[in-house]
């Protein structure tokens, strides 16, 4: 919680090496899906930290639970085998 | 360093998802046999964690900024077979509900930190373990590892920018040189929040770096 807190509030602005080098280099992207929470802001609420530190919090727990999902999948398989 | 979707030429994409995969059989089998219910909430947590740590952008150098990718501590905590599950598992979702990073590349994405970023940190980690048998020789080979896991990674991504003729119109030394530039700062960083991070486990929960890892048998693993 602390990671997207902090992540939201004080240090959000991503402008990663690859998309540097990319756009210095004249490359672009073709997307093939459009997500549906694209640069972590949900669309039509830019700029909302509280919304976005949601998202963020709803998504971690998510991948909490998606992992022990996978973890418990894995175990249960072991068993039968 | 998620590469989306039209900056490899597909040949690029296909190789990256067949040697990836090869990975994903082989860790999904290693888990399926080995995984315990102890690790289960271990390996949960720490996905969570890094999921969110890699929300957090610092600057670095010339307007870029860089996240913490979090595979060598998974690697070192849980096992290298176990890192790349976890790290599928982010980038996947980071790919399909946040744009970050592209469908055909996704394959080259775990490549570079699934794979790469979590087998050379443990590989290098676990030989600065073999040749200092120390605390001193532990974070030592955290911070070597981190960082050349990451610039290793940061050379795989500019290797398959610059083999990507028709996406991509600079030769392999250019993008490497550029990539690498960048990341062996942020290699540093990364190596330096290992560190801390495995220091502070060490301090407060030093069981849970004594768990069986999820590695191949020439790891060290079942």
């Amino acid at each position: 919680m602390v990671f997207v807190a902090v992540g939201v509030f004080l240090l959000s602005n991503s402008a990663e090496t690859l998309d540097q080098v990319a756009e210095q280099f004249g490359a672009s992207t073709s997307p093939l899906w459009t997500p549906p929470i694209p640069e972590y802001e949900v669309p039509g609420f830019q700029g909302n930290l509280a919304l976005n530190m949601a998202v963020g919090i709803v998504f971690t727990l998510l991948i909490l639970a998606v992992t022990i999902g996978i973890g418990k999948g894995l175990l249960l398989l072991k068993r039968k085998a | 360093m998620h590469i989306p979707d039209g900056f490899l030429d597909l040949s690029i994409c296909a190789i990256t998802y067949a040697l990836t995969a090869v990975f994903w059989i082989f860790a999904f089998r290693n888990a399926g046999r080995h995984l315990s219910e102890k690790q289960i909430p271990l390996m949960g947590t720490l996905t969570a964690v890094f999921f969110a740590a890699q929300m957090m952008n610092y600057p670095v150098i010339s307007g870029t900024t860089a996240h913490l990718l979090g595979g060598p501590i998974l690697a070192i905590t849980l096992g290298p077979y176990a890192g790349l599950i976890s790290m599928t598992i982010i980038i996947l979702i980071q790919t399909l509900v946040f744009g970050d990073g592209g469908i055909t590349t996704f394959g080259a994405n775990i490549w570079n930190m699934g794979v790469v970023g979590v087998f050379i940190p443990y590989i290098i980690y676990l030989l600065a373990m073999r040749i200092a048998r120390s605390q001193k020789g532990m974070y030592v080979g955290a911070f070597l590892g981190a960082l050349i896991g990451d610039v290793v990674a940061a050379m795989c991504a500019g290797l398959e920018l610059g083999l990507s003729t028709l996406s991509f119109p600079y030769s392999v030394s250019i993008a490497v040189a550029a990539m690498v530039a960048h990341h062996s700062i942020i290699g540093i960083l990364e190596g330096i929040i290992t560190v801390a991070i495995l220091s502070i486990l060490q301090r407060t929960r030093p069981d849970l770096l004594k768990l069986p890892k999820l590695s191949p048998s020439w790891l060290g693993g079942n």
